[in-house]
């Protein structure tokens, strides 16, 4: 058949690094089992003759694994016994990225991942190393953009498209706000301002109070310093991962690279976007900072990974950069349908429930420190007074916008026609009140995204489904696209 | 969403639930008369093994009774041109309207106890959720599946 081209031979060294991760677990236990006794040599012998197979394997595999682009196609011939020719048209192709890893950007190589539309693995590819001028070469042959715009666009080198780049500061920001290590930080120093109350007074003498308080104060200097490293690492983290994130639109696709180290590219076509969200955690959101996110149909399946389209901006500039970026989602509306302050209880019950057990409980055991539930308890009632006050939602035209919050307040935008199906619940409560909670599902690339929002007054949810209800929009005016 | 939908399932329906909720009753039936055995030839307290057959009672009326009468009694359910229409729910009584231009695909489903009442089931699947129409006649299940699926069947090019 036809003559393809083999990957870069760097491709065995990664095939050999995948094939050990995944057989390292079973390696370790016999390795330690037998440390020190007499097997311990023939367990080394196991192991490495093992490792000897998976090199040969890796070499094989490089061998017999081949691609060529022929006629508007990827053709991939692989397999050492089981032979798997696979042929990828270019008008089934939704993406095609280069993303380099450290071993890659040393050596001047790149992988190439194509992506197909559906959100099977198995039939997208990849090329899991070649020089980096191959990979921009059967990038730019599979790209579906037609001829004409092609050569147009190597002549012009890329006209004026809206793009966006992190600065250096930013990163900074996003890292030293990011996840959980803040929250950690302040837990923590709140909680071992209390420490020296946990020890009863009655425990130790002059003495040994003395030396305890000395030790206790080391320990809790080290776990501060510890927990800055820890910050610090977060930091570093952030900017490693998002160093150099630049967000570009195209005619019909959003792309963006990112990676100080693992330079990543990823192509979002904008007929996936589902929604767009904009999340500001309880840490952003006083210093006015949010991130951007989009949700997208199929394409690499995790559970909880939003694509983030903007790892952190100004919450005051989220409209003009959604206006720039992409100006199907420009609308951010500022003004929602809040609750009525009967619906308050209902999220002061849910909320409390657990910390009011608890209460009971050390109530019960530990009457001591009964303190701490109580507070717990208290801060849930806040939170829940925070929770209800955010909520809210929106609707334009053609848009619903709900703002709801866990920890984080996610403001998330969502088209008419990308709403799989609408609900609305009452329970027997909700029935006497007037008050209902709506519920709208969405594809994602995982089992869906469903939002919901309780409490909302019984006419203002008919309200949005009279919006959702086509027999209802068909009326005034058909719905136009996007 | 401010009225009810119109139609309501099949009134077999009800008996289907009633029947399976007394298949699923007697088996706890069973053990609660294997414990009253047990308690007789160990020569236990009866007390605590009455306490269970009356909490097993009790579970019977609600399961066996009540639960379907109200389920039925809410479930209603109405297809439009553009979208479908679905009211159910005991406690919480829940409204979904699915939009035909977002249906994937209509199934209907039958097992061994909706066969003896000539019932059927109908399930409509989005991208992303899917909902069921528990009991409808056999034939009305079928006519409803084909024009839900004619009607799904708009032009989009689009996920």
């Amino acid at each position: 058949m036809s003559n393809g081209k083999r990957l870069h031979p760097t491709a065995i060294i990664f095939k050999l690094m995948y094939s050990i991760k995944n057989a390292i677990y079973v390696a370790i236990p016999p390795l330690i089992a037998s440390f020190g006794n007499d097997f311990f040599f023939w367990v080394i012998i196991g192991v490495g003759v093992l490792f000897l197979l998976f090199v040969l394997y890796s070499v094989v595999d490089w061998l017999r694994f081949t691609y060529a682009v022929v006629d508007d196609e990827l053709r991939i011939h692989q397999g050492i016994f089981i032979r798997n020719k696979r042929s990828i048209s270019k008008h089934r192709i939704q993406s095609i990225d280069l993303t380099q890893g450290v071993l890659h950007r040393i050596f001047k190589l790149t992988k190439v991942s194509i992506e197909t539309a559906g959100s099977n693995q198995g039939v997208d590819a990849a090329l899991s190393s070649v020089t980096f001028e191959e990979g921009k070469a059967v990038q730019d042959a599979l790209k579906s953009k037609g001829p004409v715009v092609e050569t147009e666009e190597e002549q012009q080198e890329e006209p004026d498209y809206p793009k966006k780049s992190v600065t250096n500061k930013e990163l900074v920001i996003a890292g030293s706000t990011s996840g959980s290590i803040g929250v950690i930080l302040g837990l923590m120093l709140l909680g071992f301002s209390e420490v020296e109350r946990f020890i009863p007074e009655s425990a130790y003498d002059e003495a040994t109070r003395w030396i305890l308080a000395l030790a206790i104060e080391a320990i809790l200097g080290l776990v501060i310093f510890f927990l800055v490293i820890l910050w610090g690492l977060g930091i570093l983290g952030t900017v490693i991962k998002y160093g150099r994130f630049t967000i570009t639109r195209y005619e019909d696709e959003l792309f963006i690279t990112r990676g100080l180290l693992e330079k990543k590219q990823m192509t979002i076509p904008l007929k996936r976007i589902q929604a767009v969200g904009i999340k500001e955690s309880l840490i952003r959101q006083p210093l006015g900072f949010a991130s951007v996110y989009v949700e997208i149909a199929g394409g690499e399946v995790k559970a909880g990974s939003r694509t983030l389209l903007f790892p952190i901006i100004k919450k005051a500039n989220v409209e003009q950069f959604l206006h720039e970026i992409l100006p199907e989602y420009q609308e951010v509306p500022t003004e929602f349908t809040k609750l009525p302050t009967r619906a308050l209880p209902y999220y002061i019950i849910s909320m409390v429930f657990l910390p009011a057990i608890i209460t009971v409980a050390v109530g019960i055991f530990l009457t001591d420190f009964i303190y701490l539930p109580i507070i717990l308890a208290i801060a849930a009632v806040l939170f829940a007074i925070l929770k209800h006050r955010t909520h809210g939602s929106h609707i334009s035209e053609q848009q619903i916008t709900f703002v709801t919050r866990d920890f984080s307040k996610d403001t998330i935008l969502v088209k008419h026609k990308r709403i799989q199906s609408f609900e609305k619940r009452q329970h027997f409560l909700q029935r006497k009140q007037n008050l209902a909670t709506v519920r709208i599902s969405m594809l994602n690339n995982f089992a869906g995204r469903h939002e919901s929002v309780s409490g909302f007054e019984l006419e203002d949810a008919d309200h949005l489904s009279d919006w959702y209800s086509l027999r209802k929009r068909a009326i005034p005016n058909n719905s136009d696209e996007n | 969403m401010r009225e009810a939908p119109k139609n309501r399932i099949a009134k077999d329906a009800l008996k289907a639930w009633k029947l399976t909720a007394i298949i699923v009753m007697s088996v706890f039936w069973a053990l609660t008369i294997g414990g009253f055995v047990l308690v007789y030839f160990m020569d236990w307290s009866y007390w605590v093994i009455s306490f269970i057959a009356a909490g097993v009672a009790i579970l019977t009326y609600v399961t066996v009774f009540l639960i379907p009468k109200i389920r039925w009694r809410r479930w209603r359910y109405e297809v439009f041109d553009q979208e479908i229409y679905i009211q159910h729910g005991i406690l919480i009584v829940s409204r979904v309207l699915v939009p035909m231009i977002r249906v994937q695909h209509v199934d209907t489903k039958q097992g061994p106890i909706l066969k003896k009442y000539r019932l059927a089931s109908l399930t409509i699947s989005t991208a992303a959720t899917t909902h069921e129409i528990p009991a409808l006649p056999e034939a009305e299940a079928e006519e409803l599946r084909d024009q839900i699926s004619v009607l799904a069947r708009v032009d989009e090019d689009d996920v």
